[in-house]
C-alpha cells in the first residue's frame, strides 16, 4: 500500500535542549585586546615573518605556522569593508529601528572586527568610507568599551 | 589494493584535562608530528578531519580545526565519525591516485569541555527514546552488558577482570593517562557501581584527546621512513538502531572483520594482536567472538595498550587504536610490544551499543 502522506505523516513538537560547554579559549590574544581596550587603545598580535596583524592576537599564524607574541598597537580608526542594513532578526521579525552593521579594518590591522556604524543616514554607508571608534567614557576592559562606530 | 599505501607516523595526547584550547592542542600536536618526521605542511596532499558538531559545540566542528593543522588554503575533508572511519576515507584518497600524502587528526575534548555520554542522549530517536528519557549511553550499556552475561552464565566478576587487565596495561602506555599499575579485579570491583552490573571501573574515561596520523603512498612512504606499517585491509558494516537488534550478537563487526581480512589475504586467526574499542568491559569479549577470535584473544594479544581504557577521546579513538597497532608494527611500542608483531587489526565503533563497526588490518611487512 502507497504512503499516504496526508493521512500518515504527524508532527511532534520537540525541543532541542543542548548542553552547558565549558569552552576553553586562547586567553593571550583576548587579554591583549581587553587590555588595550581599557585604555582606548586597539592591540593585536604580529607575526614577525608575514608581517600579519591579527585582531584579536591567536598564538601561532595561520599562514606561516609559527608561534607568535608580538604585541602591536593598531589605530581605533578604520575603514569599512562591508556593511549590512539590518531589517530584520534571524528569526525575520522587522525592526523597529534599522541598522548598521560593518566589518572594519582597523589601520594597522589585517583582520577585520564587527561593529555598528552609527551617526550617518544607513542609505549614505558606503564601503571603503573611514570611520573610528566611540569609546565609553570610563571603560572596563572588555569588548563592550567601543560604544559604537561614527564616520571620521 | 591499486596501490601500497602505509601509516609513516603518529602523534598523541591524551588526558583528563589536557589544559588548552583544541587549536592549541591541534597546533602542537601536528606540529610536533611535522618535526618528528622532518616535513612541514607543504608536503601535506590533503587532510581528513575527524570530529563531531556535539562535542565542539558549535556546528561545522572543523571551522577552527583547520589551520591549527597547518590546512590553511589546503585540500581539506571531515569525517563526524570514529576516527578509523577518517583513516579510511585518507586510504581511499590515496588509493584514488590523486594524493601521496594523507594527515588525518581526529580531536574531542569530553574530558573537560563537555560530558561526553550526554552526546548519544541526543543520538536517540527524538519523538520516542529521548523524550521517555530512560535511554542514555550508560543504560543502554548496562542492559547490554546484562543480556552479554546472562547468555554466557557469567557473573560481574568477569567485567572486572577485564577493566583490570586493561588499566594494568595502560599504565604501561605513556600515551594513555588512565592506567592503574597492577590493577586487580577488586580494584574495578571497589569503584562504584553506576548502572548495575556496570561500575565506573568498567567504563572508558572522559577524556581530552586528539591523534594525528601520517599516511602515504608506498613510493612516499619509504621516503619518509625506514619503518612504515602498512595498510592491508579495511572494513565496515551498520546495523540498525539500537532496540532493533541483538546487542550480545553484534554481526556488524564480524562483517567487518571478514571484509578486511579478505582484502587483507589473511583469516583473522593470523593476527597478533587486536586494538578494541571497547568502551565497556563487556564490550571486549562480544567484539571478540564477532571477529571469530577466544575470550582471551588466542594467539592474538588483546588492547595490549590497554584499548579504551587508557583513553578514550571520541573521534580520536579509533586513530589511537591504529597509531598503537602501527607502534606494535614498527617495534616502539616499548613496555607494551607484543614480540614480532606481524598482523594487527585496529577497531573503530560508533553508536549506542556498537550500531557501527570499522576495522583496519595493518602488517608490518610490505605484502
Amino acid at each position: 500500500m502507497a504512503y499516504n502522506k496526508d493521512l500518515e505523516t504527524r508532527e511532534v513538537q520537540a525541543t532541542w535542549d543542548v548542553t552547558t560547554y565549558q569552552y576553553k579559549l586562547d586567553g593571550r590574544g583576548a587579554k591583549v585586546l581587553a587590555d588595550g581596550m581599557k585604555e582606548k587603545t586597539i592591540r593585536g598580535i604580529k607575526c614577525p615573518q608575514c608581517g600579519r596583524v591579527y585582531v584579536p592576537g591567536p598564538t601561532y599564524c595561520r599562514v606561516c605556522y609559527i608561534d607568535i607574541d608580538d604585541v602591536v598597537d593598531c589605530s581605533d580608526e578604520g575603514v569599512v569593508m562591508s556593511y549590512c542594513i539590518e531589517m530584520a532578526d534571524v528569526r525575520g521579525n522587522p525592526m523597529d529601528e534599522h541598522r548598521v552593521s560593518a566589518m572594519i579594518k582597523f589601520d594597522g590591522a589585517d583582520t577585520w572586527f564587527i561593529g555598528t556604524v552609527h551617526g550617518i543616514d544607513p542609505m549614505d554607508v558606503k564601503i571603503g568610507m573611514k570611520v573610528k571608534a566611540i569609546w565609553k567614557d570610563v571603560t572596563e576592559g572588555n569588548l563592550g568599551d567601543i560604544q559604537r562606530f561614527e564616520p571620521v | 589494493m591499486q596501490r601500497k599505501v602505509a601509516v609513516v607516523a603518529q602523534k598523541q595526547i591524551n588526558s583528563a584535562d589536557v589544559g588548552m584550547p583544541r587549536e592549541r592542542m591541534l597546533y602542537e600536536l601536528v606540529k610536533s608530528l611535522y618535526e618528528e618526521v622532518g616535513i612541514s605542511r607543504d608536503d601535506i596532499d590533503t587532510f581528513v578531519l575527524c570530529s563531531n558538531d556535539f562535542n565542539a559545540g558549535h556546528t561545522i566542528s572543523n571551522v577552527f580545526e583547520d589551520c591549527p593543522v597547518g590546512a590553511y588554503m589546503k585540500d581539506e575533508t571531515k569525517v563526524e565519525a570514529d576516527g578509523v572511519w577518517a583513516a579510511t576515507y585518507a586510504l581511499a584518497r590515496i588509493l584514488s591516485g590523486l594524493y601521496e600524502t594523507a594527515l588525518v587528526v581526529g580531536n574531542s575534548q569530553g574530558g573537560s569541555v563537555m560530558r561526553p555520554y550526554l552526546m548519544m542522549d541526543y543520538q536517540l530517536a527524538p519523538v520516542y527514546d529521548r523524550q521517555l528519557g530512560l535511554l542514555n549511553e550508560l543504560s543502554a550499556a548496562g542492559l547490554q552488558a546484562h543480556a552479554f552475561l546472562a547468555k554466557k552464565g557469567l557473573t560481574p566478576d568477569t567485567l572486572d577482570e577485564i577493566a583490570a587487565r586493561n588499566l594494568a596495561d595502560a599504565a604501561k602506555n605513556p600515551d594513555a593517562f588512565n592506567g592503574k599499575a597492577g590493577a586487580s579485579a577488586a580494584d574495578v570491583a571497589a569503584t562504584d557501581m553506576l548502572y548495575e552490573p556496570l561500575r565506573k571501573g568498567h567504563c572508558y574515561p572522559f577524556t581530552d584527546g586528539a591523534c594525528a596520523l601520517l599516511i602515504a603512498s608506498e613510493e612516499k612512504a619509504k621516503k619518509l621512513t625506514d619503518r612504515p606499517a602498512w595498510i592491508r585491509g579495511v572494513g565496515d558494516s551498520i546495523d540498525t538502531y539500537y532496540p532493533e537488534r541483538d546487542v550480545v550478537d553484534v554481526k556488524s563487526v564480524k562483517l567487518a572483520g571478514e571484509r578486511a581480512a579478505a582484502m587483507a589475504g589473511i583469516g583473522l586467526k593470523d593476527l597478533d594482536l587486536v586494538e578494541l574499542s571497547a568502551k565497556f568491559a563487556h564490550q571486549e569479549p562480544i567484539l571478540l567472538e564477532g571477529l571469530g577470535l577466544p575470550a582471551d584473544g588466542g594467539a592474538a594479544s588483546v588492547s595490549p595498550s590497554g584499548g579504551a581504557f587508557g583513553a578514550y577521546a571520541f573521534n580520536a579513538a579509533g586513530l589511537v587504536r591504529i597509531a598503537e597497532c602501527f607502534k606494535q608494527l614498527t617495534g616502539s611500542a616499548g613496555d607494551t610490544q607484543v614480540e614480532g608483531a606481524g598482523y594487527a587489526l585496529a577497531h573503530g565503533q560508533d553508536g549506542l551499543c556498537m550500531q557501527h563497526n570499522a576495522v583496519m588490518i595493518m602488517s608490518s611487512e610490505e605484502g
